[in-house]
């Protein structure tokens, strides 16, 4: 019916100024009085036992106001999962044992860095080191060290087993014996950080009521409450965690970190603030970074590139403790599954404990991993059936309506129309025609296509989000959310939702955000649901305002509620503009002759309301999501056959993200997604040996600068649409393009100069080895 | 050495206001930036020189807060982030970061607003190569620096548009 | 991260900073510190004095009577790209100032810094409060990390400007307690990683000398990284080819190479065979090859020795023939 003024439209952000002027304040920038700074002792042993730990000396030093160890704490173990089946298995200090180098140790607080780190140096920790494996291959033979019991429901002859997820439907076997050809790869990412700006940082400050007030970089404030309040031993009303701006996270500032934890019992020791900022360099070797991960694929085709049958085993290496490597073992079962229909699957992952530092979800989460696999062994097999990618990728995607087995409906699927239009915007199959004996010189071009879908919004805690919008007097309106801005635009998005639905301009929005306290409960800005579920809850928010306003307006104009029209903050009788009132009036009017009501809504929003759990990370078994984004993406790649180095010359992304809500912010997630691929394909990797990192700073481990710009160029595929006053379906944008367009480097190389890489990174070296120029 | 000479009372010109202050030898300028004068839309992302973060304007040239100590600015002229916009009124550089969508998170902001406005003081109309050479020290995870690319072509033209 | 605890001393001359250096004390040298301060933030070192070279009277790049170029050793890299003397007699330093780090850091960094900086390796660049906690020999330990057997420091000395200077047969002028000498640059390298520099505690490089150079001549600078900013070099060549009047012939090749190694290196057996030879495509190729095979390469920063090698051949190519083309240049221009 009407137009839409704010959702679809290239909205500037609500909290750009802040951040242009360097107004914007982030928890590093928080400076309380009387605020200590607290260091963190870690382990120097990648396995031992704890004998003793002597703080004596320690506590003698000037400046130092409080020393903790495990003795200190409740012993209360954490996790990133905690189910029955995956226990929490991680204490936030080291009791018994320490199972990595860098694991936390003992922690202090003092009025300076300098005598914080020399007490650190003084606390005597005396150890009993035990034998210690990194390799999660190495670590599942029976033999290899115990870091943990193996998983008492893996009844398989393997140690070190922190979860196994099994799953599959059909006869794979059948499967194989039916198809005309069956190929079987290995292929294997290595480990890469978020590379987030900001460093992780945490103020927090206990006060003389018993309050515990936290500020903290990350991804939502709502587990990070529970998660403190547990391990503390403190009531979740006792512990408030605040907003300040967020430097960037990319999945790896959801969990409780341990700093965190010592931030704020050390606070409560001392009765004074304290701030502990990691260091850059204990970012690198000692915190989280994303999943290195093992994928066999084995996988049976017709000869017209119909697939039959396949069987998937991963391995990922979860580190020291379980992290989200239970998690991501489940999740690459779901980016297996998504696109291509798959009549015969099995699959089987593992996480396995090393002692390496733990591992966190990063952008994607295991979708990189695993589309990497899948769509270079897909170009494999198109080859050696004389199929072009493009074809055998039409015959196996899923379309609109389609169920999956675990019984999600992918809806509005665009898939297909990914495909077929970036075919076209690229001139996909003229490029990858052209044979490599007509590329000759120094310098190859060639062009790769590859697959993905990623799912918006599971269930996860706290499973919902809920979302006020409060009229002023004045007609303006207040948005409470306990969303989060992190830097994707959480907050702008919400705005313009909201002055969609109530026709307000967006400058009269004013958001309140990510306060456990005074903001109502979020799912959090990591899982991919912020737009589709805090979106549609910020919808119904309105909407219950707006009810309200209709409500007033039709009793005093007289009018059928049918005939009201919102515009610019009135309410007007449609064909009779004169006969109108302001929002101003209409608050007026509520409270006057509705017993006070000030105009507030209230809206919640949970994915899969009738499901009662999140599906199983065991078995797969129960819905995921009910909103999955598609993406095509083709990478043009340039092989310097001398050097070996290649360049990404051109990204295009054919997105199905449903309706972009805002399309700047939306290109910004492309292009930074794009850059994280090509930092991935080409010149990220974390070098560790004997689970000590080699290359702790941006100088030696290299993100991608301005210097190695990919042209990023985006189709998008429109599959929903908004209507005021209607639930949506947009889907997610933040994640999805990490992966497809790595698979698409790596078949574009192939496409250039023959060589088939089986391992991320696509270095110089594995290039020049392809070509036979090194041995 | 005696112990007076760890500590020395320094002039430091920022943002046109000049501030007396005590400061330790081994403090660097980032240090005083955030900690004395509570300016702190200068950040540390590294605090090794190795991502532009702690960049400032030091006699109208960029250079890393981190790695420069606060004594040896003494009498000299500092620009941080905080004296880009004057009464409010954005920059051109500000205005086009925000026009063109090259803010997410906001880390590097600081540190790119003012690399870029020195860039285009030598350089008003420059190249693509021109700007990777002035921001290649300027890490930014969000953007994949397409749309940092696109903000300094255009902050060129809003500049040029105003003389 | 935080600087340790130091004293800061601001000689305003030169003798006034060689008898502070002099005295005794566990001292350092402060130019402009983007080599030094990561160091001492990483607690690599902790110096209790720095002796600051910023307050030293300076003064901008000369060409004296016998048409030598002198460059005060404490310019920064950003002003050698810009000035018209360098950019005239020693294009080659030019080239490399220009590959260094980031604009930023050459905004800070100066040459003299740049040429006595520290060697690297990965497991020396970084804190060691719980990672390789026992010191290295480079720390004053008893092993290598690297090369667990071994009794050597294979840190290697990664300058890209350093090279060039070679090529350019340059000098150092170095002020001490026995009063000013100068020093051919080749001579400043121990290609000892433990203490690459062979200058005494209290000597200070103060000038660089560029002699004049006699023939047409050509150079060329390849810097070779993956992110092309904000990055050491995985090889770095330097090339200066002085030629016959045709421009087509090698009359002296002067060809260094860094990152691979302790200290810079001439590939002299490479610039022998060049000398009187043509500059063909062949030649160059051939010449590349030579540089690669003689020259030693300590496999560094996770980089094996035989990609480095392959490396080392690609960019000498690649300097001899930015060297080239800048002569057929000059030919062209001389038409």
């Amino acid at each position: 019916m009407s137009e839409l003024d704010y959702v679809g439209k290239r909205i500037l952000r609500k909290d750009g100024p802040d951040k242009v002027t360097g107004k914007a304040i982030y928890t590093v920038d928080i400076q309380l009085k009387g605020q200590l700074v607290g260091r963190i002792l870690r382990s120097p042993h990648a396995h031992a036992r704890i004998l003793d730990i002597d703080i004596s000396l320690a506590l003698e030093v000037p400046g130092v106001k409080a020393v903790i160890t495990g003795k200190d704490t409740l012993g209360i173990k954490h996790g990133f999962v905690e189910t029955p089946r995956y226990p929490a298995d991680q204490y936030p200090l080291a009791m018994d044992k320490v199972r990595f180098i860098g694991e936390e140790v003992a922690a202090v607080a003092a009025t300076d860095v300098y005598a914080a780190d020399k007490a650190l140096s003084l606390i005597k920790v005396t150890y009993e080191s035990l034998p210690a494996v990194f390799d999660p291959e190495e670590a599942m033979i029976p033999g290899a060290p115990e870091i943990h019991p193996s998983h008492p429901k893996v009844k398989e002859d393997l140690v070190n087993i922190g979860g196994k997820t099994a799953s599959g439907w059909g006869d794979v076997e059948a499967g194989f014996q039916e198809a005309d050809y069956v190929r079987e790869d290995r292929f294997e990412s290595h480990l890469r950080t978020h590379g987030f700006l900001e460093p992780h940082a945490t103020v927090a400050s206990f006060e003389a009521d018993g309050k515990l007030n936290v500020w903290t970089s990350s991804q939502g404030p709502f587990i990070k409450r529970a998660k403190l309040a547990k391990t503390l031993g403190l009531p979740q009303s006792s512990v408030r965690v605040k907003k300040a701006y967020v430097g960037g996270a990319f999945g790896g500032k959801i969990d409780l970190y341990t700093h965190e934890f010592c931030a704020a019992l050390l606070s409560m020791k001392t009765s004074r603030p304290v701030e502990i900022i990691a260091t850059r360099e204990e970012i690198f070797t000692a915190y989280r970074h994303g999943q290195p991960m093992i994928v066999t694929v084995k996988t049976g085709v017709k000869k017209d590139g119909t697939i039959v049958a396949q069987e998937f085993k991963t391995i990922n290496n979860s580190g020291g403790y379980r992290g989200s490597g239970v998690v991501v073992i489940f999740l690459v079962w779901g980016f297996a599954m998504a696109p291509y229909r798959i009549p015969n699957m099995k699959y089987k992952g593992y996480s396995v404990y090393t002692n390496n530092p733990i591992r966190s979800p990063q952008r994607g989460h295991g979708a990189p991993q695993m589309r990497f696999a899948v769509e270079s062994q897909l170009d494999m097999i198109a080859a050696e059936l004389g199929i072009s990618p493009i074809d055998i990728r039409l015959k196996n995607a899923r379309v609109s309506g389609e169920m999956l087995p675990n019984g999600d409906n992918v809806h509005n699927c665009g898939l297909k129309d990914c495909v077929l239009d970036i075919a076209k915007h690229t001139d996909f199959t003229a490029k990858f025609g052209i044979s490599r004996t007509e590329k000759q010189g120094r310098y190859r071009k060639g062009i790769g296509i590859g697959v993905s879908a990623y799912f918006g919004g599971s269930l996860i805690y706290p499973n919902s989000s809920s979302v006020i919008v409060k009229m002023n007097d004045d007609g303006s309106v207040s948005l409470l959310t306990g969303s989060l801005d992190i830097g994707q635009g959480s907050e702008t998005i919400l705005c313009q939702i909201v002055a969609e639905e109530l026709k307000i301009p967006i400058e009269e929005v004013q958001v309140f955000a990510a306060d456990t306290e005074t903001t109502p409960v979020d799912i959090g800005v990591w899982i991919s649901g912020n737009a589709y579920v805090t979106g549609n809850a910020a919808r119904e928010a309105a909407g219950d305002v707006r009810r309200k306003l209709m409500t007033i307006a039709a009793e005093e104009l007289n009018a059928d509620i049918e005939n009201l029209i919102f515009q610019n903050k009135r309410v007007y009788i449609s064909g009779q503009p004169e006969r109108s009132l302001s929002y101003e009036e209409l608050v007026a009017l509520s409270i006057q002759k509705h017993r006070g009501d000030s105009v507030i809504g209230n809206g919640h929003w949970r994915t899969m309301r009738d499901e009662p759990f999140h599906p199983s990370l065991a078995t797969t078994k129960g819905r995921w999501t009910e909103n999955y984004a598609f993406d095509a993406q083709t990478a043009e790649v340039e092989v310097d056959t001398e050097t070996g180095n290649v360049r990404l010359l051109k990204a295009v992304t054919a997105h199905d993200c449903g309706f972009p809500i805002n399309p700047l912010q939306v290109e910004g997630q492309i292009d930074g997604q794009v850059s994280m691929a090509l930092g991935h394909a080409f010149m990220e990797e974390i070098m560790m040996e004997k689970g000590r990192t080699l290359n702790p700073s941006w100088l030696d481990y290299r993100m991608p600068s301005i210097c190695n710009i990919a042209d990023s160029e985006h189709i998008d595929v429109i599959t929903e649409r908004y209507q005021v006053g209607k639930p949506y379906r947009t889907k997610e944008v933040g994640e999805g393009y990490v992966s497809a367009i790595l698979a698409a480097i790596a078949n574009a190389i192939y496409n250039a100069v023959g060589v088939r890489l089986f391992s991320t990174p696509f270095t110089p070296e594995k290039i020049l080895k392809g070509l036979e120029k090194i041995k | 050495m005696t112990t007076t000479q760890r500590k020395k009372i320094i002039g430091l010109t920022v943002n046109e206001e000049t501030y007396e202050l005590a400061v330790e030898c081994q403090e660097t300028l980032l240090d005083v930036l955030r900690n004395n004068l509570g300016l702190t839309g200068t950040k540390e992302g590294c605090g090794t020189g190795e991502c532009g973060s702690c960049t400032v304007l030091l006699e109208g040239e960029p250079i890393l807060a981190c790695l420069m100590l606060a004594v040896e600015c003494e009498n000299k002229k500092i620009e941080t982030i905080e004296g880009q916009s004057i009464n409010g009124d954005l920059t051109p550089v500000q205005e086009a970061f925000l026009e063109k969508g090259a803010v997410q998170c906001g880390f590097c902001t600081p540190g790119m607003v003012l690399a870029s406005t020195d860039l285009l003081k030598r350089n008003p109309d420059p190249s693509k190569e021109d700007i990777m050479e002035s921001l290649g020290g300027h890490l930014c995870r969000c953007t994949g620096y397409n749309k940092i690319m696109e903000f300094v072509h255009h902050a060129a033209k809003l500049n040029r548009d105003n003389t | 991260m935080y600087l340790p605890k130091f004293t800061l001393e601001s000689p305003r001359s030169i003798e006034e900073a060689v008898s502070l250096l002099g005295s005794g004390e566990q001292t350092k040298l402060l130019s402009g510190g983007t080599d030094l301060f990561p160091r001492m933030k990483y607690k690599l070192c902790s110096p209790g004095v720095l002796i600051s070279l910023k307050g030293l009277p300076s003064f901008p790049p000369q060409i004296d009577e016998e048409r030598k170029l002198i460059i005060d050793a404490n310019i920064s890299l950003t002003a050698i790209t810009l000035s018209p003397e360098i950019l005239e007699k020693a294009p080659l330093l030019a080239l490399a100032a220009q590959k260094v780090a980031t604009r930023e850091i050459r905004n800070m960094g100066t040459l003299g810094g740049n040429i006595c900086q520290e060697t690297r390796c990965l497991y020396l660049n970084q804190t060691h409060t719980f990672q390789f906690t026992e010191p290295c020999l480079k720390r004053g330990g008893k092993e290598c990390y690297f090369a667990p057997k071994g009794k050597k420091c294979w840190a290697t000395f990664m300058s890209d400007i350093a090279p060039t200077l070679f090529c350019l047969n340059a000098s150092v002028i170095v002020a001490g307690l026995d009063g000013e000498q100068q020093i051919k640059i080749e001579e400043i390298y121990t290609n000892d990683s433990l203490k690459p520099l062979s200058l005494k505690p209290d000597q200070i490089i103060t000038k660089i000398i560029v002699p004049k150079t006699q023939s047409p001549s050509g150079n060329g600078f390849a810097k070779f990284t993956v992110r092309k900013t904000i990055e050491f070099a995985i090889v770095n060549v330097g090339v200066f080819l002085e030629t016959e009047k045709d421009l087509k012939t090698c009359k002296k090749a002067r060809i260094a190479v860094g990152a691979v190694s302790e200290g810079p290196q001439r590939a002299l057996e490479a610039e022998d065979w060049l000398a009187g030879k043509s500059l063909s495509k062949e030649n160059i190729n051939k010449v590349s090859q030579k540089a690669a095979s003689s020259l030693k390469i300590i496999p560094h920063h996770g980089y094996s020795k035989k990609y480095l090698t392959e490396c080392l051949k690609i960019q000498s190519k690649q300097a001899l023939n930015d060297a080239v083309e800048g002569l057929a240049d000059q030919s062209n221009r001389g038409r």
